[in-house]
Formats: structure tokens, sequence, C-alpha cells
């Protein structure tokens, strides 16, 4: 054996017990999902198991329920472009040299390393329609400008939206507009992304940014204004072309645990996400197959996103 | 290095095989059962009576894996316990046609064990097409709970039982308290959206009698709907999912009767008498309770349940598993989940004659006098309707959506009931078309004269 194909040998030996458990538990369930999701698996063993090509795709596809859902998931991520200019936001605040800064990076930091679940209890109480501190404060609000005809949101219990969609039908109704669940969980998604990952990615990115250039555009009697349009924002481009594909992700697949905790997916449907649909079809309704050709789905827009993110997103990393 | 790393892994691989070889030594000889069930405080006095009867065995609960997805799950991977817990027919079904509950009718004859002997309310939790899986836990109807407090603090009279629903708005109403900007202190009555004892009380069925088509578009089930929807938005003595999500301790939608009832946020409230286990808690010593019978609806009927616990097909102690339901048949089972107000015992005797005084007056709760209430309310108890076409979950999910829309008041009872029982059709449809066995069965029932779901060919799967 010669010395490279030891080297080789012993460099395989270290991959192995990673690739291991990389066929064994990550490739091994998709593939396992992509063949269930051409089957009629439901787990009964009255139904023999049975290949049905693509008969779940074309009844998801045609099921009005799937698009809600996806209309759902998709409302959610309507907070991304608010949360990603936040987490920018704070990012350049926070990366001034002031004193006391490293408690302020560790207090906007504190939702990410904050339990979930506690979280989305605690957000649960802040929305109580009544004693909830939210609509306490709007009260308050709208009391001392005069507006006191106007009622807060029923937040969790509403499914109103401000796109005034529709609850069962995809169509727009004048009624629904308003503040709802779904507008509920957008907010608190907002407040967990700010002071988040992106506010870290983009705190890593600022101070990677080279001085001088900063210092040239003093020179050139640039403000702070134009300092951050012509040099901050610009230098972090291939930052937020990764914030964005991520998030587009995370969207995608997100929701789950909001409609666990928070709201069962309810009321009437409005908090289901494709990723909690997948998780009642398969363990509550036992509809593996259809699951699994969800799962796919969600996997395909996923990869379409990202894909149309990189075709036309990149045009705007100049390095 | 690589030795370091060759090393490292051929120690943690020898681990692994001795841990999968590896059984830790049991601390007695006795064997062990394992119960998926909830963790409810009771359980332990259930466990130790087992343990202390049967000392063969020693029982324990795992109710981390006590849903029934992880039961199905972890029993098809040959994991699972050795017996678990049915709360409605539909999970019977999906049981037993996924192959985990196993079929002990001739096992329980042989050990004495009478299944005609419990509540009839009880057998579609337990009993499939003549054959039964498992026994009975316990019985539950609904009464109404009244909290003797409020109606003192109100002057009002303590329901008889002997009332129409007419009757008892009046009182709701009177027990209805608002704040001095509208919103609610205290209602009359929360509780009424566990949709089937309405549907129950105005004669509605979920389906035809063979279970062939949903017909929750019915007149009566419409009707029971639109009292339901009427309570909140007519009469105003129910909360609105709004109200009731601001009343509760916790907030959020979805949260619990049996909380707010405790919480003194309402003045009656539709439960069971299992409430009892919590609210015989010091945390709710200033409630003073009462039960009466529900008032009269259209019908006298109500739809009354509880809790079976299965026998594992795939469990490790079949036996063990059998000598537990010899359990839930005894009287000491009965008399000890009536003492500890787990709802009713699963058998009747054990509630009239010579059993009747320590049924009606338990020693430890002098002040709890409306036994025979219960006990009145299971009689007039039928089972809820299961149909074999449909998975129950599906059902239950449909119903949500719909009954959500009705509660927020955004859609008339009738195009609820219409849309619901549409779509429960479209999934028994669905169910045809990928169930050959349930669909021979269903085209059977339908050559006889059975209903089908759907109302022309083009719907038919």
């Amino acid at each position: 054996m010669t010395r490279q194909t030891r080297r080789t040998v012993v460099a395989l030996c270290f991959l192995l017990p990673n690739f291991l458990g990389f066929l064994t538990f990550t490739v091994g369930p998709v593939v396992f999902s992509l063949a269930a999701s051409f089957t009629n698996w439901n787990l009964m063993k009255t139904v023999p198991l049975r290949c049905v090509w693509f008969d779940n795709y074309v009844k998801l596809i045609t099921e009005p329920e799937f698009w809600l859902y996806f209309i759902n998931t998709a409302y959610l991520m309507l907070g991304m472009p608010i949360a990603i200019a936040g987490s920018l936001f704070l990012a350049v605040l926070i990366s001034q040299r002031l004193r006391g800064m490293v408690v302020y990076r560790t207090l906007f930091y504190l939702p990410s390393f904050t339990a979930g679940v506690a979280l989305l209890i605690l957000w649960k109480a802040l929305y109580n329609p009544t004693f909830g501190p939210i609509n306490l404060l709007l009260e308050w609000v709208f009391d001392g400008v005069g507006l006191v005809q106007l009622e807060p949101p029923d937040w969790l219990a509403s499914t109103k939206n401000v796109l005034a969609l529709a609850v069962e039908r995809v169509e727009i109704v004048s009624r629904q507009f308003g503040l709802g669940a779904r507008d509920a969980l957008i907010i608190m998604g907002i407040w967990t992304a700010i002071g988040g990952g992106n506010m870290l990615l983009y705190l890593a990115g600022i101070s990677n940014i080279p001085r001088d250039l900063y210092e040239a555009a003093e020179i050139d009697g640039a403000g702070h204004w134009a300092k951050f349009r012509h040099v901050t924002w610009p230098q972090l481009a291939p930052t937020t072309f990764f914030i964005v594909i991520m998030s587009f992700i995370g969207g995608l697949q997100g929701g789950f645990e909001q409609a666990r905790v928070m709201t069962q997916g309810g009321p009437a449907g409005t908090t289901t996400t494709l990723a909690y649909y997948i998780y009642t079809k398969a363990f509550e309704e036992f509809q593996i197959g259809y699951a699994s050709s969800v799962a796919w789905i969600l996997f395909t827009l996923i990869f379409a996103v990202t894909l149309v993110n990189w075709r036309f997103g990149s045009r705007y990393v100049s390095y | 290095m690589k030795y370091v790393f060759l090393g490292s892994f051929a120690v943690l691989a020898a681990l692994s095989v001795v841990a999968g070889l590896w059984h830790p030594r049991q601390t007695d000889d006795r064997i062990e059962l394992v119960w998926c069930t909830d963790d409810n405080p009771v359980r332990r006095g259930q466990i130790a009576l087992f343990n202390e009867l049967y000392p063969r065995y020693r029982l324990r609960i795992d109710p981390q894996n006590s849903g029934m997805q992880k039961v199905i799950v972890q029993s098809l991977a040959g994991v699972g316990p050795d017996l678990f817990d049915c709360y409605t027919g539909s999970q019977l079904v999906a049981y037993v046609r996924s192959g985990i509950a196993m079929d002990c009718t001739e096992a329980l004859a042989e050990r004495g064990i009478d299944i005609d002997a419990v509540w009839p309310c009880l057998k579609p939790l337990f009993v499939y097409e003549g054959r039964a899986y498992g026994h009975p836990d316990n019985a539950n109807a609904y009464d109404i709970w009244y909290n003797k407090v409020l109606f003192d603090e109100a002057g009002e009279p303590y329901p008889s039982g002997d009332w129409t629903w007419d009757e008892f708005i009046e009182v709701a109403q009177r027990l209805t308290v608002r704040d001095e900007r509208g919103r609610p202190v205290q209602f009359g009555f929360i509780g009424y959206w566990d949709y089937n004892a309405a549907l129950a009380q105005w004669g509605a069925d979920y389906y035809t009698p063979e279970g062939t088509r949903c017909v929750l578009d019915s007149p009566e089930a419409v009707a029971a709907i639109q009292f339901m929807q009427d309570l909140i938005y007519r009469y105003e003595v129910m909360p609105t999912p709004t109200e009731e999500m601001a009343m509760s301790s916790a907030g959020g939608w979805g949260t619990g009767v049996l909380g707010l009832f405790g919480a003194e946020k309402g003045a009656m409230a539709l439960g069971g008498r299992w409430w009892l286990c919590l609210l015989r808690d010091e945390d709710y010593a200033h409630m003073r309770l009462g039960a009466v019978p529900l008032p009269h609806g259209p019908s006298r009927r109500q739809f009354g349940g509880g809790r079976a616990t299965l026998v594992n097909a795939t469990g490790q102690h079949i036996e063990g598993a059998l000598t537990f339901m010899e359990y839930l048949h005894s009287k000491e089972w009965s008399q000890l989940v009536n003492r500890q107000a787990d709802a009713l015992g699963p058998v009747m005797k054990y509630h009239y004659g010579e059993y009747e005084d320590a049924f009606l007056h338990n020693p430890e709760h002098p002040e709890e006098d409306c036994n025979a209430e219960w006990r009145t309310a299971l009689e007039d108890s039928v089972p809820l309707q299961v149909s074999s076409y449909v998975n129950g979950q599906t059902v239950e999910r449909i119903m949500l959506v719909q009954l959500d829309l009705v509660k927020a008041n955004l859609k008339p009872a009738a195009e609820a009931m219409r849309d619901a029982a549409e779509k429960i059709n479209k999934a028994i449809v669905e169910t045809l078309r990928i169930d050959p066995v349930l669909r021979d069965e269903y085209e059977r029932a339908v050559a006889a004269g059975a209903r089908p779901a759907w109302d022309d060919e083009e719907g038919a799967p």
C-alpha cells in the first residue's frame, strides 16, 4: 500500500462514522419518504401497500386545503423583510464602540437562547385580548388619542388578517380585514428573529468591512447615511444574500411550534402551515404516503425558491 | 493519531454492542407491565391496588408515549407497551385496523369477564365488529356542574335538574356578570362547545345507521349547532372565543373549560364527574359544588363515553395484560374508581343493590351528594356513533374548523354543517378508494339499502 493510499484510507476512516450517520439518519429517511410518497401507506393492515404513482401529488394539488395552508405559510413569511431589516439595523447599532455594548448584545440575543416553548407561552399571555399587556397598552393609547370606539385586536382568537384573506377559500373578503392570529404569529416571529442569528451574521459582516473604506468615504465628505449606503450595505451584500435564502427556507418550513403550542392550527385552520399539515396528516390521520408527498412538494418549493433567489439575488452580490 | 481514532472507534463499537445486549437486572422477580396512559394523580392508587392484588406483576405507566401515533409507531417497531388507552370508537377502529389491538374475546370469556356487564355506551371503545380488544376503565356522561358560592352571591336558588333549556338560559343570564366596560367577569355557563352533547340532545346522528354516509347536515344537527351559537351571540350566556381566551389564566385559544370553571369564571359548566380529580384539590376548597342533569332538549339522550385499555398484540406480556383486564372488571377496580371520582367505574352492577351505598356516599367526601345524578346521566347515555369508513381524526379536524367559524359567528350553523358533512363524505369516498376490504364491506351495505356517501355516480369512488 502506497503512502498516498494509506492516507486516503485513514481519511476515509475518519469520515466513515459521520458518513454512516448521514446515510442512516438523513439520506435513508429522505429516500424512504420519497418512496412512501408514491404509495398508499396509511399504517392500516387492511390496506395492502401498493404503488399509487402520482395519485398523492395529484390529490394534494387539487385539494383546496393544501393551497389554503400554503397561503398560510406564505403569509407568515410576510414579516421576513422587516425581520431582516431589523437585524441589520440592530447589528449596525451594536457594532458601535460604546460602553456596555456587551450587555446590549446579550439582551438582543436573549430570544435565541431562551427555550422556544417558554417564549411561545409567554407570547400567548401577552396576546390575551382583555388582560394582555399588548391590548392594555393599545386601549390606553386609543383612550389617550380619543379613539375610544376603537377595539384592540382579538389576536390568537381571530381569523382576520391584514390582507383580508378569506378563511376557507382563496379570495379576499373585506370583513376579514384586521389583525388576527396570523399577524400575531408574524409579530412574534419578527421579535424573535431580529436579535437572533441574522443579527450575529450582520455583526460579523460589519466587523469584516475594511476600515479604510470608511476612512476614504469620510475624506470624500460622506455622512452616516452615505457611508451606510455606499459602504456598509454593498459590503454586506453576500451576508444579506445568505440571510435571505436561509430565511426563505426557514419560513417555508416554519410554523409548526407556534401551531402546536399556541393555536393548534386554529382558529379555523388559519395558522396551519404546511409543516403542521404534514404532522397532522402523518401522525394524527396516519396518511403517511400523502404526508410524504406534501413534504416533497414543500421541498420542491424550497428548492425552486432558492434557485430563483440564487439566479436573481446573486446579481446584487458584486464580489 | 490514527491509532487513537481506531482505538476510540473500537471502544465505541464495543460499548454499543454491550449496550444492545445488556439488560438491566430487575430489582425483583415480578414481571413489569407497561401501561401507556395519562399521568392523572389517581393512577398512583390504581397501580398500587393492582400490584397488591396481583403480586406477580409490577405495573408501570408510560405517560410520555400515550399518544395514539406513538403507540402505533412503537408497536409496529416492536417496542410498544403492553397496555394502552383508547378514548373513542374511531381510535379503536384505527388500532384494530393497524393490527395493534389484540382480539381477546375468548381470553376474556375464559377469565369470566362478561363484556355486556359494562355500561352500554362504553362498547364502541373496546368492541369492534363483535370482537373485544380490551376493557373499559371508566365511564363518563355529562351533567351540569354548578358553583353554589356563585349562586348564593347572586341570590339564585340552586337548580333542581328538572328544567328545560329556556329555563336554563334565564338562570344563566342572571348569573352572567360584566364589568363597567361590558367585559365579562363571570359567565352563566361555559363549555357547551363539546358539540357531541348538543348533537345528542337534539336527536342528531353523525352517520346513517350503517355508517355509510355522514348526516351532520340534518335539520337536527343544524338546530343543535345553531343553539350553541345562540348561547353565545343571542343569549350571551357563554363566552365568545375571544372572551374565553381573555378569561383563561394561561391565555390562549383552546383553553380547557375545567380550568375556567375552577377559576370561578363560570357559574355553570358542562362536565363529567372526573372533574373532581382536580376540583377536590385544596386550591378549589373555596368552591361548593353541585351537579344536576342537563336541561331537556328535544331528546333526552346524550352521548356517553370514557376510556378503555386495550391489549397490545405486539406486547411482551400478553398474559399479564389479560390479568389487567381481570382487574378492570373487578369490584375492587370499580369501587376504587368511584372513590377516586375518576368518572364512574366501568361495570354497571357495582353502582346498584348491595354496592349502591358505597357508590353514593364517600365517607372521605361527605359533601359530594350528587353521585346519583352521574349514574342517571350514564343510564341515559348512548354510544357515540363511529363509522369504519372514515378516520376519526379527519372528522375531528373537519368539525373543528367548521365549529371555529360558527363559534366566531363567521358562518351560520346550517352552512357549516352542510360543509362539514360534504367534507366528511368526501373523506369516506377517499377511504373507499384506497381500502379494498372496506370497499367490499361498503358495497355490500349499500346493496342492502344503506345510503352511500355520494349523491351521483360522479362522486362515487
